[in-house]
This record gives C-alpha cells, structure tokens and sequence, in this order.
C-alpha cells in the first residue's frame, strides 16, 4: 500500500511541474487565442537567464528569481509587439509556424550561449524528505505543489477581480468589441504574452532542480504539458493544473501497475485515455463547450 | 531489398570518382599528396547535443598533429556534419560526406542505431566506418558482415559484464534493482550485467526501463526500491543517470549504486551530489578508460597537461573538464597512429587492414596499462577497463584491470 | 476544358520536362537531395488537402510516413520479420510495395477520421500530436519487436545479398555492370538518379491526381468545410464524409512519401520519423502556402535546403538553429501567405486580371 501512495506522491510532483508550464500555455490560448509551442523553449531560457544571474553574477537566490520574472514579462510583452503583431491578420497556422520559429531560436541560442552541458539549478526549497507512514514526501515537491496551487489561485484572482484581466479576458474573446469599449486589445495581447512568459519561467524555475538544467529539459515537459491543458480544457487554469495532476498520477500508475504498459508505451497509453476524454467530453474535463456561430 | 544491378552501378560509379579523384597517389578519394579528407557526423543539435565534445576533442587533436607537419606530409582536415541524433539525418549527411565531399573515410560518428543505419551503405560502398563511437556490441561482433566497420570504447556488454563479475566477487548475494534505458545502450548494459552474474548468487531483482524523452524517473526508482534491492545499477545516460541518485536520495535509499561510464564524468557525479548534499553518490562504482581531467590523480600528467594545451589553443571556450573531450583525443590519437602505420599513400583497404591489427600499449589519454588491441577475430579495440569508486567529490580507481572474457 | 485548365495543363508538361532534364546538369548528389524534395512535395501535397483545403490542423503526417515507411521495409526487408506465423522475405520488389503502402496509411488515416470528427481545431491538433509522438514507442514496444524490428529498425539494404557482385567488379574497366536501366530511354547510372526520377515520377502523378480530385466536387467540399462546417453541412456537404475522406487521402500520401523516404534511406527505425518530422511538414505547408499545389515544391525546398544552408553559415552550436528560425519567421512575416501567396500577388501585379480558377 505504501508503494501506491509513494506512486502517488510522485506523480503528484510530475504532474506539478506539468500543471505550470500548462498554466502558462492557458493563458496564453485564453488571452489570445494562440498555441505558443515555443512556451517550454521560452521557460527554459529564461531558467538559464535566472541561472546565469546567480553563477556568474553572484546575485542573490530570491532577488535573481525575481528579476527573472520581470525580465521574462518583458521579453514575452517584446515578443508579441516584435514578431507576433505583424502577422495578425494572417490565418492561425502562420502564428503558429513562427511560434515554431521561436523554439529554434530559444534552443540554438541556449546552446550558443551556454552549451549544452546539463548544469544544477538551485531550488528555493529545502533538500530535505519527510517520512510518513513508510512514504518519502521530498520537501522539494510539496513546495512545487503548493507554489502551482498559489500560482492558479493568482491567476484566477487575477482574471476574475483586476481591471487588467477583465480587459485580457475581453479582448480573447471579442476584440473588436473590445476596442468600441475604449479596450487597447494590441497592448492586452502584448501584455498576455508577458504573463504567459512569466508563469513558463516559474514553470521553468520549478522544473529546473529536479530535472536539471540544458537546453532541451522542457521539450518533454512541454509534450505532457500541452496534452494537460487539453485534457483539463484548453481556457481553464484550474483544468491545466487539474490536468497536469492527473497525468502525473496516471503516468505512474499505469506504469506500475499495468505490467504490458513498458517504458515506451506510457505516453501513448496516457494519450490515448486522454483522446477518449476527449471524444466524450470535446472540450476537456473543466472547459467550456465551444459554440460555433454560422 | 536486393538489388545487385543498382549496387554494382553505385560501386562502378565510385571506381568513376576514384579514377577522377585529383589523388595522384592514391586511388582513393579524400586524399591528395597534401591533405586526406576525414568525416563523420556528430549531434551538434538536439537532445544529444552534449556529445558534441567527442568530435571537438577529435577536431583539436588533429589541428595539434597538423601544427606539427601532420601525417607523412598531409594535414588532416576532419568534417562534422551536425545529424541532430536523428538517424535518417545520419544517412543523409553521411552520404553527402562520401558522395559530395568525397572523404576516405567516415571516422568517429556517433551514435548506436545512427551508426547501424550507414553501416551497410559505407559497407558496400568499401568507405572506412572508422572508430563508431557507441559501445554496442554489434560493431565489433559482427565484422564479417561489415569489414569496413570498426568500434573503439569498449562494448556496453563488456562494461556491464564487468560490473556482474565485481558483484560476484564483492558482494555475493546481492540483489541488483537497474535503472535501464529503453534502447540497445540500455539493453547491451543489462545483457552484459547478467552474463557476468551468471553462475553466481548475484541476482536482477527488477529492471525498471524509461524512455529518454521522459521528463523523469522518480517513479521507476521508486519501483526499484520497493523490489528490496540492496544494489542500484544506472544504465541511463547523464540526464536520467542524475535523477537517479537525485530520487534515491528523495527516497532515504542507501545502496550500492554503479553508474555506467557514460554518465560517470566528474562533472555530472558533481551534480548528482547536489553541492555535496546527496550522499547516495559515496562510494558509487564505475569502469574508466580514460583519463579524467579533473581527478587530482592526472594533475600533472604529460597526457592531461597536452590535452590542457590543445584545448586552450585549438578549442578556445570549451569546456575543459568535460572527458569527452580527452575520448576524441584517444580516438583521434589512434587513427593518427593508423594512418602513420599505412604508410606514405594510404588507401582505404590499407587503413582498413591497420584496424585489424591494433597493438597500442600506450596511448596517453588512456589509463596506463590498457592496450587497444585488435586481430583477425577480435575486433573490439578496448575491452578493459580500471573500476574506479566515488569518495568524497573524486573518483578513485581501485583493483587490477578487468578485460572482458566472452563466454 | 476551360481555358486556364489547358494553360495549366501545358505548364504541367513543360515542369515535367525540365524536372526530367535537372539531372543532365546539376551533381549526382544534387540529384538526391532533390530526389528527398520530391519526397517531402509528395507528403506536403497530401499535408495540404486536409489543412489547406479542408482546415484540419495535423500534427502528426509524419506517423503516416512511419506507417508507409514500415510497410514497404516490412515486406522488402530479408531481417526474418514475421507476423503471426507469416514471415516476410524480400522477394517482392520495392517499387511495388510503394502504393500498398499508401494504401495500408491512407486506410489508418481514414479510420482515424471517425474519432476525429468529434474533435476540432486545438483539440484535433493534440489527438493527431499524440499519433506522431505515440508511434515511435509503439514502434519500439517489446511485443511487436519481431514485427517491426524494435528500436534497431529495419535495414533495406542487406549486404549479404551482394557479396557476390561485389568480388566480380573492377572499379577501373567497369565491364562487368550489368546492363543499365533506362527510363524513357535515358540511361540511369546511378542510385541516385533512380531515387530521383522515381520520386520526382511518382510527384508529378500525385500532383495531377490531387489537381483533379480538387477542382471537382470533393476540392468544394472540402473548401466548404474549412470556411464555415455549419455552412457547409446546411449546404448539404455530409460532413463525416468529407472529413474522414480527406485524412484518407491525406493519409495516403504520407504513406506513399514514407514509403519512398524508407527506400531513399534504405533504413527504418521508431527514431527516423520523430515528431519533429510531423512539424516541419507542417512548416513546409505553410511555407509553400496553404491551399495551393504545385507551391509546395517551395515548402519541399524550404525543408530540404534550409538546415545544411543554415549549417554553412555557423557550425557553432546551436548556431544553425537559430539561423532557421530567424529565416522562418522572417518569411512568416513578409509572406504570410507562403510562396503561394507570393506567386499571386506577382501575379495580380503582372497580369490584367486574369484569374487562375482555385
């Protein structure tokens, strides 16, 4: 029994770290309408932004965390008003071909800067483990636990009581309503950009000490994020971490339990219950039904 | 697929080449009186992108011997051509190497089903596969097949060979939990692992496999824990070899842990030790074969001191602590010494037949006392190695030598 | 015939004919690595029917390319694979597999058009996501080791079919070659000049099928579906038709392209069809731009070239990287319409009005 719960436990610690970079890929969708499949390249740069700072700069723990997270709202906000603006009235797919763009120059220029040699990341949590009842709890994984739990109470907070969020909320969804209403929709996307930029580096900050740091530490986080946010519903963030969760759950259930299911059948396994999910809810287990207008 | 006409129309139309070939001293491509033309490929991008030091250590090492006149007169120009570890990729850039840059020989590329996928091209296309660098088993097992192939590092199987005779000797009765990759790196490993234990008490309680790309692996070393283990095998590469000890430690689990020589760089153990605070990494047992830069032991070591030297002025800004580096050197430094061997105008078939008779007690990036050695019926040019233990932020190599005995 | 179809027409027959001189003039090795051009064409085409014109968004054609590679390396491979108690012996020649091998995708794409009727746009991205990336496990999975070969993948090319010709050669007087293939009476001599006028044979055929089945009712359906499905299916279009037809086709040609791919590289494995493979075909599509046929060939070329043209410019790592996506996202802003948005708009500019039915 002990060795259910230690499963549990663990996938409860994967799945954080899913359930924060699929934070980051909901807002983003939520705010404008985009799948940003450069998220995870974008979360691990600015990780090694926030490592470079306190190795090579000597700047403090807390204080490079911070700065990081400023620094990654502006290349977010950069971003958008840069590459994203100019093809706006392009058709979907140009966006996300250039989103595609944006991962390969992330990783080539995290490659060119800092090679590619996997490097340690500080945690802002202890290293230390609990014992109960015959199950290690590490202190590192509840605290990423509960900084995601903060992290979508945030988020909710922020768009259901800020001005800022109404707006973001108001340009996704009508844009030019939007404007009649005096909404300055350019600057709310830029400005969903910069938040979005800003969860993908806490996102990355989180994963960083368990998986280590190189250039490619979020390409799979970013497969098991993406198939989170689906699954929980692509414009809810409670749906993304909710998601993120139970894929990390169900990973290791299934990988431990049902004995066929090898090493290489994991994934496809947990996307395939999340395709069946999907048939019978299309729009995710805590996503609105989408209704389409002739 | 069987295609004898094609095939003899590629061979005629490399006799064509060859004939044309500017060489005035060789029938061969590649080579002129002044410069013989090398290449391989190498994973500049993508998830294996840390490899890349195996061809960098190469490069450096070849500008070193062309700074001082090169080989009987000829510098040694060596083309990467980045494959991304994608196998397909590999072919392609492989056959661009042969059939646009006409090199005399495909040398150092790395990467096991990489490898596997040009063999039987360069084999029918009598090109050289000089040096593979992967340690699966095939390369230097199956030579009949492919005279043309030839590995270097020794075998995966040799190496988990030697871990189940250590085992055996050290600690009978012990019951091993492996942490294995699912590809033939991984499998060669294991498969090597339970040879050596044969015929003794040692005993595979659980192999746990995982697939590179997974994000982590704290599940499986929790499996392995719960299988009553006393004995942790790492056949992972650095990433998830890290993870290991990482989630070991997570978990208060103390066993023996042995790390396969791939991630067993000082380098990733220092990261694995977590800035000293993960003590699964103590006493921790590996193979090595060759010098480590950063084990105090090498400090002033003639070889360590030139490999420093080469780096600094042949690969500015790399990082020198990186082994890697110092295996593109060793192998570099044996196809220098092939090269020489085959005299003033090598031909491939000459080259070739110089890797069938490897007898080299002295390399100097490799440990003293390991000879690469190869002859008519054993093709696998390192098949010993030194066990070295983790103690206290270094590596310390312990015991005799091991060679590997088949069967 | 309207009169634009036949100015079509005559174009076609005149890029046939500099497609079958290109090997006169460039290279050898030029001549395969525009043989892989016409493969990605060919896989692009078929991209293209169901995200162009039907607006399907696919992220996972290159699992169709496993799907096509694998059976032609499947019945071609002498490897002893067997299924069941059945085992496969390379007595059936390669070129012949190729369409069965389209067929056994284009038949898993159209079965995977039901479930996929219950999914749109994001949602349907993720499901066909999910295929490319599950397919290298499945490939690699214990159980279908016998089958498809395992992680060490299946090798065309067995040397030991060959040992025999290969004593009997003299590279100087080659004499002893076996007599020469010839294509309309141009001899081939080469490996891969045969890789290159089979793709580009195959190409040109796919193109015009996929021009005819386009123009018809089935391109208005399509086209229909992907502007407004409500309209359509108020129009009448039978949605679940249409919908699970275009992955078919879609389907089939990927597997045709997997197919070739498999022969021109002469070696399978779960890692030569990654999911990178499925996302750069969609950056080919968009590229060569969505909706239209014979632009892909751009798309092909933008695939082909960009990662060994971006190699030459830096070898530092992860310079090349950053070299393409600067280039692509460049061309995404200037050309959001891809080459085909392009070549109208020179159009529009040169022409007086003259208008090519879409």
């Amino acid at each position: 029994m002990a060795e259910f719960f230690q499963q549990v436990v663990a996938g409860l610690a994967t799945g954080s770290i899913f359930a924060a970079l699929a934070l980051a890929l909901v807002l983003i969708h939520r705010a404008t309408g985009v799948i940003n499949f450069a998220q995870g390249e974008m979360a691990m740069f600015t990780t090694y932004i926030a490592w470079t700072l306190i190795e090579n700069h000597g700047v403090n723990e807390w204080l490079a965390f911070g700065l990081t997270l400023v620094i990654a709202f502006g290349l977010g906000l950069g971003l958008q008003r840069v590459v994203i603006r100019p093809i706006e009235r392009a058709p979907l797919l140009t966006t996300v071909i250039v989103t595609i763009g944006l991962v390969l120059i992330f990783n080539g220029l995290a490659s060119l800067i800092w090679s590619a040699e996997v490097r340690a990341f500080p945690s802002p949590f202890p290293n230390d483990t609990w014992e109960i009842g015959g199950v290690a709890i590490s202190q590192q994984d509840v605290g990423t636990f509960l900084t995601v739990l903060v992290l979508v109470a945030l988020l909710w907070a922020f768009f259901q009581f800020t001005k800022v969020g109404l707006a973001l909320r108001a340009s996704a969804l009508n844009p030019d309503a939007s404007r009649l209403v005096g909404v300055r929709v350019g600057w709310m996307l830029a400005i969903g950009w910069g938040l979005a930029a800003m969860l993908g580096a806490a996102a990355g900050m989180l994963t960083a000490p368990t998986v280590f740091l190189d250039p490619n530490m979020m390409q799979a986080v970013l497969i098991y994020a993406f198939a989170a946010a689906v699954l929980g519903g692509i414009d809810s963030p409670f749906g993304a971490v909710a998601g993120g969760l139970m894929l990390g759950v169900g990973l290791n259930l299934i990988g431990t339990y049902i004995d066929f299911v090898g090493a290489g059948l994991r994934l496809p396994v947990a996307l395939l219950i999340i395709l069946v999910v999907l048939l019978v809810k299309p729009s995710g287990l805590f996503g609105k039904p989408i209704t389409r207008r002739v | 697929m069987r295609r004898p006409r094609l095939l003899l129309a590629v061979l005629a139309l490399a006799g064509v080449i060859a004939t044309c070939a500017t060489a005035a001293t060789s029938a061969d491509p590649g080579i002129t009186t002044k410069t013989i033309l090398i290449g391989g490929t190498t994973p500049l991008s993508g998830t294996a992108s840390a490899y890349a030091s195996v061809a960098r250590g190469a490069n450096a090492y070849f500008k070193y011997v062309n700074a001082r006149g090169g080989v009987n007169g000829r510098t040694i120009n060596y083309k990467t051509v980045d494959d991304g570890y994608d196998p397909a990729k590999t072919v392609q850039a492989t056959r661009q190497l042969v059939e646009q840059d006409k090199v005399f020989a495909i040398f150092n590329s790395l990467g096991t089903e990489h490898n596997v996928a040009t063999r039987d091209y360069l084999n029918a296309a009598r090109v050289p596969q000089l040096f593979v660098a992967s340690g699966a088993t095939t390369f230097g097992r199956d030579f009949k097949e492919y005279p043309w192939t030839i590995g270097f590092q020794p075998s995966y199987r040799a190496e988990g060979w030697i871990y189940g005779k250590y085992l055996a000797r050290a600690k009978p009765g012990a019951k091993v939990g492996v942490l294995v990759q699912n590809d033939d790196y991984g499998k060669d490993l294991l498969a090597g692992l339970k040879q050596g234990i044969a015929r003794s008490k040692v005993k595979v309680v659980a192999a746990q496999p995982f697939e590179v790309t997974a994000p982590d692996v704290q599940s499986q070393i929790s499996k392995l824990k719960a299988s009553g283990a006393n004995v942790l095998a790492l056949f992972a590469t650095p990433r998830h070899a890290i993870q290991g000890y990482v989630f070991a430690n997570r978990l208060a689990w103390r066993p023996l842990i042995i790390n396969n020589a791939v991630s067993s760089a000082s380098n990733i153990m220092a990261l694995a030790s977590e800035g000293g605070a993960n003590k699964a990494v103590e006493n921790s047992v590996s193979i090595v074969f060759l010098k480590d830069p950063t084990d105090v032991k090498w400090r002033n070591d003639a070889a360590v001191r030139l490999y420093r030297s080469i780096m600094s002025r042949h690969a500015k800004g790399a990082n020198q602590k990186d082994v890697y580096h110092v295996y593109g050197m060793a192998v570099a430094y044996e196809f220098v010494k092939v090269l020489r061997a085959a005299g003033k105008n090598p031909t491939r078939a000459g080259v070739m037949l110089q890797t069938r008779k490897l007898n080299d007690p002295s390399n100097p990036f490799l440990l003293p006392g390991l000879t690469i050695k190869t002859s008519a019926t054993e093709r696998f040019p390192i098949e010993q190695a030194l066990l070295q233990r983790w103690s206290k932020g270094s590596w310390k190599s312990f015991g005799g030598l091991w060679g590997y005995r088949a069967g | 015939m309207k009169r634009s179809d036949l100015t079509g027409v005559g174009l076609f027959v005149l890029a046939a004919a500099a497609i079958l001189l290109l090997p006169r003039f460039v290279s050898d090795f030029r001549a395969q690595q525009f043989a892989y051009v016409g493969i990605y064409f060919i896989a692009l085409l078929g991209l293209n029917v169901l995200t162009g014109y039907t607006g399907l968004i696919s992220l996972g054609h290159g699992a169709f390319m496993a799907i096509g590679g694998y059976t032609t390396a499947i019945l071609v491979s002498d490897q002893g694979l067997k299924l069941g108690s059945h085992t496969f012996s390379a007595d059936v020649k390669d070129i012949w597999t190729i369409p069965l091998a389209g067929l056994v995708a284009g038949l898993i794409g159209f079965a995977f058009g039901f479930p996929a009727l219950r999914l749109t746009g994001l949602y349907l991205a993720l499901a066909t996501f999910a295929i490319a990336v599950a397919m290298p496990g499945l490939l690699k999975y214990d159980r279908f080791e016998q089958f498809t070969g395992g992680g060490g993948g299946i090798n065309l090319f067995e040397s030991d079919a060959r040992t025999r010709p290969l004593e009997t050669t003299d590279p100087i007087t080659f004499e002893t070659v076996a007599e020469p293939i010839r294509f309309l009476g141009v001899e081939i001599s080469s490996f891969n000049e045969w890789l290159y006028y089979l793709s580009w044979a195959l190409a040109l055929v796919m193109l015009a099928i996929a021009w005819f089945l386009l123009r018809g009712r089935t391109g208005r359906s399509f086209r229909a579906i992907r502007d407004s499905e409500l309209a359509a299916a108020s129009s009448g279009v039978n949605l679940a038709t249409y919908k699970t037809l275009a992955f078919g086709i879609s389907a089939f040609y990927a597997g045709v392209a997997g197919s070739l791919l498999a022969i021109a590289t002469t070696f399978v494995n779960p890692d030569t069809y990654p999911i990178t493979l499925s996302i750069f075909l969609l950056v080919g599509v968009v590229v060569g731009g969505l909706g239209s046929l014979w632009p892909l060939v751009f798309g092909a070329i933008f695939i082909q070239f960009l990662p060994l043209w971006a190699q030459e410019v830096s070898k530092a790592q992860g310079a090349p990287a950053v070299v393409y996506g600067v280039i692509l996202i460049l061309v995404m802003i200037m050309l959001p319409g891809g080459a085909a948005g392009l070549i109208r708009r020179l159009h529009s500019l040169t022409s007086r009005g003259y208008h090519r039915g879409r």
